[in-house]
């Protein structure tokens, strides 16, 4: 064992029903790097990091952790933290009605006798907010701030309980270009000062810029640790599938002009929520047979724009037409939508997206009762014969039709998703984020059924935050910021540059 | 010998393949081996008058106004909303249908004004029925529209609503009580259905059960056919067929019980029939999926095309039929309207669904479960004033029954599949590894002790080995432990 090393978990094994996520997984993490973990989704690294933080108890997983040079068996979350590891997770832990102050110190409070010590605890609160350089009021609601800003006050938290060893899992996913490049560089000047970190990410560029060393979990194995030298994209990626992938986007023939399916003619859609436009003036059109892309950053009206054709099911005050087929489409309800053949698989499978505690044959066809009911009555060899075919058609892999989506990996329940819209037999099919959270292999899988779908003359509309996606497979791109539509390229136009620059206007 | 030992190992498979089944699915039958349990308690502390035909038919006739209310109050909560206000309602309702046929109230006013009619007329008792149902279809709409397009939490609004109809009770009833004299309460109930005796026995009775028996056979044969037909798994024939013959038992015992008393009640076959209706409509037409989606997932409900608001106004007008229909049950039986009804039906409600399994996260729950468990809690009642308990101890142990219902209910959540016949062959293959770990890891634990007493400078190695050995012991164990037969409870 080396003196150097502040953290070494050795041959760490966690089984759950079924699976076995963690399988003898050796981790080592010198005292001041900033170590990575990466891997696909499932490989393990959120489990790991639970396994560390005592999420899961000593003597729910076989093993050892050895902190500091102590074998430690964490039984919660609270000895952990006693020993300086802090866990930031990607759903945050803040009280979004309390203040900035009260929420740095929520748990560890400042206290002289029973009683609060509220100017000792602003004080310190200021400290440790000048520490990770985030300058605001400290009197505000943290509800009233950005996710960025969010995400320096838990660091913040972290550093008032005096934290070791600093664990970040996927800290910059939520973030625009801007707030992460400003959380490495936060990350960077923590390492100065001698406090260690651990970051799980899926972004391969983040990991080249800072990381000292880094680890690849593959299902539930460690693959591979490399040192700051050695590190490059290709190699990660290579461990990390366990394959070369030269080719990520499936190829499709060039696209030739067919008549405009779906077109938005001044649409604005104002939310009384927040009191602001969050679509200004959208004017896109979408072609029989076109994939077309929307970019932009995080908040930037995306989604907004996609419920505001998909029949407004938040509410939003709505001017300006929807034409779908040459027809207005009335906005009243989704099932508007429907009837008029869109389809739109949300961003969030699991809000908004599936019913997780019941059966696939359920969720599929939710979507299209009438297609399996005989008025009002249920044809449940019917609906079980539809889902056998879609879910086959889509390569949705479960034991059963019956199984419960709760049980399925996030790829499979993306199919699902998919499916459900399929069988509503869309001819415009709104895909929001189709590939967040799920393995590069899946992601082909969807690539490839999009492939499918517009070869058969449907016409798709694809949200994304992952430039390469929308590049990769987009006809025609549009880019919005802050709800006003700021460019239009066509593919062969458009670069990765050229798009970011439209979208930080 | 061999064919012996083959037959025993048959009988030993058939019960492990039932056990297994039954661990499983445990959630599922907590109830009824509750209820069961329930039953022969009280059958031995009333020396069997309990289960005895009398009596069962008085408990029946007893839970027949919960378990309607529990029907409705299962899709409330499976909405994922809560109703206070339907104990009132009901007993308000009951109060004004019993007011307006027995006193003349606005429209049967009018109505005894026609020459030929009078306050015992059937024409009375449909327009008294007529506008109670105007006005609960009506208050379900208010309800259901406060709660899904205002969002007003539907505790507050059914809260009020429960405040609201207690003081239109006392107005309805004038703070008297007021007996019934129309035979339609008389008939409905403490009436039976029409009985042909035979030797003691009434054959309409019997031949209603042999028709239900005949139906399980047919549907669940066909079923059978066509799941085959279509390649989609079955349950085990024999996991079937002892369902088949346990469901057959208890119809045929709740027949003979029946027939030898006075046959059917008519609250009986209210309660009945409108259970058969809402477990048709939940399990098998489009309303009932949509209703259970928006349960599962409000959000992914609304933008799979679903109106919750529609859906959610919907529960609630349902709701308030059942009321109705419950206060006039109430109503019939006591032969009286009062205002001391109501309080605490929609609490035995309430608790009917829990006990019977519904989630108070929304989404999942049975209506058959919900009236299982309303018969739980009036068997308590009634089993305890029967035996001779205080009276003060019954809702004490109500209390107890409901949190030991949801408690098991969540601890039975994850439960994951165990098969006793993959068990049973695992041991055999697995055993001699399970007995050479278990040896290595008790080694590993007295070396560990030993090492620690004599103040070793090593004792992590010794705590590695331990830990390895402790692995390696679970591993094994696992691999027992989750074995399973390819055709484990399916065929």
């Amino acid at each position: 064992m080396n003196q150097e090393n502040i953290l070494v978990m050795n041959s760490i094994t966690k089984s759950f029903p079924g699976v076995k996520a963690l399988d003898e997984v050796h981790i080592e993490v010198k005292k001041g790097e900033i170590h990575f973990i990466v891997g696909e989704n499932g490989a393990g690294k959120s489990t790991l990091m639970k396994v560390l933080s005592g999420i899961y108890p000593y003597g729910n997983y076989d093993g050892d952790i050895i902190f500091d040079g102590k074998i430690k068996q964490f039984h919660n979350i609270k000895q952990s933290v006693h020993d300086g590891i802090v866990i930031i997770n990607q759903e945050l832990a803040l009280f979004p009605n309390l203040t900035v102050y009260e929420n740095v110190f929520v748990g560890h409070e400042i206290s002289k006798g029973s009683l609060m010590d509220w100017d000792e605890t602003k004080k310190q609160a200021k400290k440790y907010l000048d520490m990770v350089g985030l300058d605001v009021d400290i009197y505000r609601y943290v509800s009233s701030l950005g996710v960025g800003k969010q995400q320096l006050i838990e660091i913040a938290k972290a550093l008032s309980q005096n934290v070791k060893l600093l664990i970040l899992d996927e800290p910059t996913a939520a973030l625009n270009e801007n707030d992460s490049a400003n959380l490495l560089k936060l990350l960077v000047d923590l390492k100065k000062q001698g406090i260690t970190s651990i970051m799980i990410s899926h972004k391969l560029k983040e990991v080249e810029a800072i990381a000292d060393s880094l680890t690849v979990l593959r299902d539930g194995k460690t693959i591979i640790r490399m040192e700051r030298k050695n590190i490059n994209e290709q190699e990660i990626i290579k461990n990390m599938v366990g394959r070369e992938i030269d080719d990520i986007f499936p190829k499709r023939p060039i696209y030739k002009k067919q008549e405009v399916v779906l077109e938005t003619v001044h649409l604005n859609s104002y939310d009384k929520s927040v009191n602001r436009y969050i679509v200004n003036d959208s004017n896109i059109k979408l072609r029989k047979g076109e994939v077309v892309g929307i970019a932009g950053l995080m908040g930037a009206g995306r989604t907004e724009l996609a419920h505001s054709i998909f029949g407004n099911p938040k509410n939003y005050k709505i001017s300006g037409k929807v034409i779908v087929h040459g027809k207005i489409l009335n906005l009243g309800h989704p099932k508007n939508a429907i009837a008029a053949g869109i389809a739109y698989v949300s961003e969030d499978r699991k809000s908004d997206g599936l019913i997780l505690d019941e059966p696939i044959t359920q969720n599929i066809t939710i979507s299209n009762l009438k297609k399996i009911s005989n008025s009002g009555i249920i044809d449940f060899f019917k609906q079980n014969q539809y889902a056998e075919k879609y879910i086959k058609d889509i390569g949705v892999r479960t034991p059963s039709i019956l199984q419960h989506v709760k049980n399925l990996s996030g790829g499979n329940q993306q199919k699902v998703q998919v499916a459900k819209w399929l069988f509503a037999e869309p001819k415009i099919l709104i895909l929001d984020e189709p590939t967040r959270g799920i393995d590069v292999g899946a992601k082909y899988e969807i690539y490839t059924i999009i492939n499918d779908l517009v070869a058969h003359g449907m016409s798709i509309l694809i949200i994304s935050s992952e430039l390469p996606e929308i590049l990769g497979m987009c006809d025609r791109i549009y880019v919005i910021a802050e709800g006003i539509q700021t460019a239009e390229f066509n593919i062969k136009d458009a670069t990765a540059e050229k798009i970011m620059e439209s979208a930080t206007v | 010998m061999s064919t012996l030992k083959q037959f025993g190992w048959k009988i030993q498979k058939y019960f492990l393949t039932l056990m297994s089944m039954f661990r499983t699915n445990i959630r599922e039958y907590g109830m009824f081996i509750a209820l069961i349990v329930i039953f022969i308690i009280f059958s031995f502390m009333t020396d069997w008058i309990f289960l005895g035909a009398i009596n069962f038919t008085n408990l029946l006739n007893q839970t027949a106004y919960v378990s309607v209310l529990a029907v409705g109050m299962t899709l409330v909560i499976v909405a994922r909303h809560i109703d206070l206000s339907v104990g009132y309602i009901g007993a308000f309702l009951g109060a004004y249908v019993v007011v307006s046929v027995e006193n003349g109230f606005f429209l049967t006013k009018i109505l005894t004004a026609i020459p030929g009619v009078d306050g015992t007329h059937w024409l009375i008792v449909v327009a008294a029925l007529l506008v109670a149902l105007i006005i609960t279809v009506f208050v379900g709409i208010i309800k259901g529209a406060l709660v899904a397009k205002i969002k007003v939490p539907a505790f507050v609004v059914t809260l009020a609503g429960m405040f609201i109809f207690k003081g239109l009770l006392m107005f309805q009833t004038n703070n008297g009580t007021i007996p019934t004299t129309n035979n339609f309460f008389k008939q409905l109930g403490i009436g039976y259905l029409p009985t042909w005796e035979v030797g003691g026995y009434d054959f309409i009775t019997l031949i209603i059960g042999i028709v239900i028996i005949g139906v399980l056979i047919f549907n669940g044969s066909r079923t059978r056919n066509k799941n085959n037909m279509l390649k989609i798994p079955n349950e085990k024939i024999e996991i079937y067929i002892t369902k088949l013959v346990l469901m057959i038992s208890v119809v045929g015992y709740l027949a003979y019980t029946f027939s030898s008393f006075r046959g059917i009640s008519y609250l009986l076959l209210v309660t009945a029939i409108v259970v058969s209706v809402y477990h048709f409509m939940t399990t098998k037409t489009t309303l009932g999926r949509r209703i259970y989606a928006v349960g599962g997932n409000p959000d992914a409900a609304e933008l799979s095309g679903i109106s919750v608001e529609k859906i959610t106004i919907i529960i609630f007008i349902s709701m308030g039929i059942l009321a109705l229909i419950s206060g006039v049950m109430f109503v019939s039986r006591l032969q009286s309207a009062s205002p001391n009804y109501g309080p605490f039906w929609e609490l035995y409600a309430i608790a009917a669904a829990f006990i019977g399994g519904t989630s108070a996260a929304g989404g999942v729950g049975k209506v058959v479960n919900a009236v299982v468990g309303s018969i739980v809690i009036m068997s308590l009642k009634n089993g305890m004033a029967l035996s001779g308990v205080d009276a003060n101890l019954e809702p004490i142990i109500l209390g107890g029954v409901l949190l030991l219902a949801v408690v098991f209910d969540i601890f039975t959540r994850n439960v994951r599949p165990i098969d006793y016949i993959g068990i049973h062959f695992a041991k055999k293959k697995f055993g001699p590894q399970l007995k050479e770990t278990q040896l290595l890891f008790t080694k590993a634990k007295l070396e560990l002790k030993e090492a620690k007493r004599e103040n070793k400078e090593n004792v992590i190695d010794y705590e590695y080995k331990l830990t390895n050995a402790q692995g390696a012991l679970n591993k094994v164990k696992d691999l027992i432990r989750t074995s399973k037969e390819k055709d484990f409870i399916i065929e």
